[in-house]
């Protein structure tokens, strides 16, 4: 039953289209450097878990469980006021006061935190993304370019990696689109700036939940449709034979 | 007390069998329930907070509190952060808001009102070390506050003016915001001085230190309740009225704030409210 | 305790922020598979004019923030006078977001049986119900239960979120600790990461298990 006691004003929230714009484009940047991060980092953790060398492999494990089974609010939660604190614990253990000297190491911005912190995210998915992918690429593959004279790197480079990126490009996808979704979180963090930031301040000033929260819902799904609808067509573009 | 609060009582219900009950209006509903449910913001000292058994207790707490045995009615408090304050009002899983609300034009649009029943004036919180020493040193500092409250709004304004570098960050709790104070992502914030006060009182954050006042408006604050009902927004506007004129609101002021200080005047010279 | 100011008391009530955290779990997946199930099975069985309609509709529940969905079905329902608790909230939103993922997974299963295999159950005189039951059922559970495990896994993390909405569950909880003992910000957010892991882990190892038993099966 609708018992409506509460008149939306659609209005204010439309007119607060181009600030909410702007946020969704800082959302945007946030979500493609942390997947650029994520990919640069990725490939190689995949790598060092199959790693022969056992502190490789605990280093990339302990950082994909990590990633994998803790909540990503956790995660920037833990970067933006864990890591300060850690900081500040091994300064204080050798004696050091750095803001005595004026130097202020501790500090880490809103967007640091939550870049690094998906970017940390996504690394750990990605990682066990790539490790599949790279299941599928037949070792034969690498055999038949070592023996065609590529050296070991570049047969990597340029044999496997390709043929890797083909087999994850659709999770890959999934992961942009959960890094857009998971910048989200930024506002427990202090980040103000982004779309969820944006709405949240215009939220608490005019007490306008429903209106500047559901105008923000349709953006971050449309910005969601857009990536899925050009991921669709880059993989067109790239894997067409 | 309890035996008019009874008839009252049960005369409400009697007329709501009697009338449709559209006619009875939320003022109605509180007696008829026999409970008022407050909604109480807790991470926001003195005013609200939990004590060591994590139970809430606090200005806003004890002004619930008196409001519920006004109405002859017993009182329950609602945990709302300051963003759910309106949405536990408006689905009725709370009566009243006793959360330390700024009377700001924009909220009232959406919201109902009492005369404040208290003022904040704004001080600026920040460490011994970072330098700090009044407002107008904030300029090029990292700066932050809780998203959306007046003095944020006020904050970031002249941030913006200063356009001097450093950064300004919006938290969802008070409580982010001093921690992230003490770890030093944000060197300064600026706070209702009774806050300010209370936190370096309880001794939980080292090395905080108030930086003289923040040139603002005096923040006055009022009960809020939804826009539409008149006859609950008369009722506590005579209830705060009631609570300075018997001295009461003073004695809230000395249990939670005290520290010598007057307890702020709510009135406003040279205009009626 | 270990010569900190953490005491007891604020581990209990960590717990109890980790029982509530278990709790809307439960409620969500149990809400959200039932339903993924249901609307899984019609997307599978219906014409186009259903199927896509249907699809798009959950499709927008997994495009949109969760944060989002708990903060806008929160007003929403305030607006609606419906006067639900955070809790309550909380569990109904995560489980329709979950179920858009069930459907998913139960489509995927359902595909993944080879339609020759069902017409030769049909035409060993199997009904549709005995076909789903002892045909289609065994053999797409084995693809449906890891990736359901991973849901169960994902949706334990997600609750995280209805902190937004004011439930105090773990993390919440955490957070009003550390309100009391910021000097103690570091342990009390590292037990609190031990706590989801500690749940999360062997769940997640589980799966990992039974998906790679049941392909060398294959």
């Amino acid at each position: 039953m609708l018992n409506i006691n509460y008149t939306f004003h659609w209005n204010q929230a439309f007119q607060a289209l181009p600030q909410m714009i702007d946020g969704a484009l800082i959302t945007l940047q946030i979500a493609v450097l942390s997947m650029i991060i994520g990919i640069a980092i990725g490939v190689p953790l995949a790598l060092a878990k199959q790693s022969s060398i056992a502190p490789l492999r605990w280093f990339a494990n302990v950082w994909i469980e990590v990633a994998r089974n803790t909540p990503a609010l956790f995660q920037v939660y833990m970067i933006y006021f864990g890591i300060p604190a850690v900081l500040q614990l091994v300064a204080g253990l050798f004696g050091i006061d750095f803001r005595a000297l004026g130097i202020n190491i501790f500090y880490l911005d809103s967007y640091w935190a939550v870049l690094v912190g998906i970017a940390f995210n996504n690394a750990g998915y990605l990682a066990e993304t790539f490790r599949g992918g790279l299941r599928a690429v037949p070792a034969t593959q690498t055999r038949a370019a070592r023996s065609l004279g590529f050296g070991a790197f570049d047969a990597f480079r340029l044999i496997v990696l390709p043929q890797m990126f083909r087999a994850v490009f659709h999770p890959m996808t999934n992961q942009m689109v959960w890094a857009i979704l998971m910048t989200s979180v930024g506002i427990f963090v202090g980040l103000n700036i982004d779309l969820t930031g944006v709405t949240q301040e215009l939220n608490a000033r005019t007490f306008r939940t429903f209106e500047f929260f559901a105008l923000a819902a349709a953006i971050y799904y449309v910005i969601a449709k857009i990536v899925t609808g050009g991921a669709r067509l880059i993989a067109w573009r790239l894997f067409r034979y | 007390m309890k035996f008019p609060a009874l008839i009252a009582a049960a005369s409400v219900t009697l007329s709501l069998a009697a009338a449709t009950p559209a006619v009875a209006d939320k003022l109605d509903d509180i007696i008829a329930s026999g409970v008022l449910r407050c909604a109480v913001t807790l991470d926001f000292p003195p005013m609200g907070s939990r004590d060591d058994n994590n139970e809430p207790v606090g200005f806003d707490v004890d002004t619930c509190n008196d409001l519920a045995a006004a109405l002859g009615v017993t009182a329950e408090i609602v945990e709302t952060p300051f963003p759910d304050r309106i949405p536990a009002l408006i689905s009725g899983r709370a009566d009243v808001g006793v959360a330390s609300t700024s009377d700001t034009l924009e909220r009232a649009k959406t919201i109902g009102f009492s005369i404040p029943y208290f003022a904040f004036n704004n001080v600026v919180l920040t460490r011994e070390d970072t330098g700090i020493e009044s407002y107008e040193d904030l300029a090029g500092m990292n700066l932050g506050s809780v998203a959306g409250v007046f003095e944020a709004i006020a904050l970031e304004e002249d941030f913006n003016e200063w356009d001097a570098g450093g950064s300004f960050r919006t938290f969802q709790s008070q409580a982010d915001v001093f921690l992230a104070l003490q770890q030093g992502q944000i060197d300064a914030t600026v706070v209702t001085g009774t806050v300010a006060a209370a936190t370096i009182n309880e001794g939980n954050f080292q090395g905080f230190t108030i930086a003289g006042e923040a040139p603002y408006l005096v923040d006055y604050v009022g009960l809020i309740a939804l826009r539409q009902e008149y006859g609950l927004l008369n009722y506590l506007n005579l209830f705060v009225h009631q609570q300075i004129r018997t001295g009461r609101y003073e004695e809230l002021f000395e249990t939670w704030v005290g520290g010598g200080a007057e307890a702020p005047d709510l009135s406003v010279p040279g205009v009626y409210y | 305790m270990l010569g900190t100011s953490v005491t007891w008391g604020d581990i209990t009530f960590m717990m109890t922020g980790a029982g509530l955290t278990l709790a809307i779990t439960f409620w969500a997946m149990l809400g959200g598979t039932l339903l993924g199930i249901v609307f899984g099975l019609i997307r599978s069985h219906s014409p186009w004019y259903v199927n896509y309609p249907m699809g798009a509709v959950l499709d927008v529940l997994r495009s949109v923030p969760l944060l989002i969905q708990f903060i806008l079905f929160n007003s929403f329902q305030s607006i609606a006078g419906w006067g639900m608790n955070p809790f309550v909230v909380g569990c109904v939103v995560l489980a329709a977001y979950t179920s858009a993922f069930c459907t998913e997974i139960v489509r995927g299963g359902i595909q993944a049986v080879p339609v020759t295999t069902r017409r030769a159950a049909r035409s060993l005189g199997m009904n549709w119900a005995q076909d789903m039951a002892y045909i289609v059922l065994p053999l797409g559970t084995r693809v449906m239960l890891p990736s359901w495990i991973g849901l169960t896994l994902g949706v334990m993390k997600d609750t995280a979120l209805v902190y937004a909405i004011g439930v105090i569950e773990l993390l919440r909880s955490s957070q009003i600790i550390i309100t009391r003992k910021p000097h103690e910000a570091l342990l009390i957010l590292a037990i609190a990461g031990l706590i989801y892991f500690i749940v999360s882990f062997p769940v997640s190892r589980l799966g990992a298990h039974l998906e790679k038993k049941w392909r060398e099966n294959d």
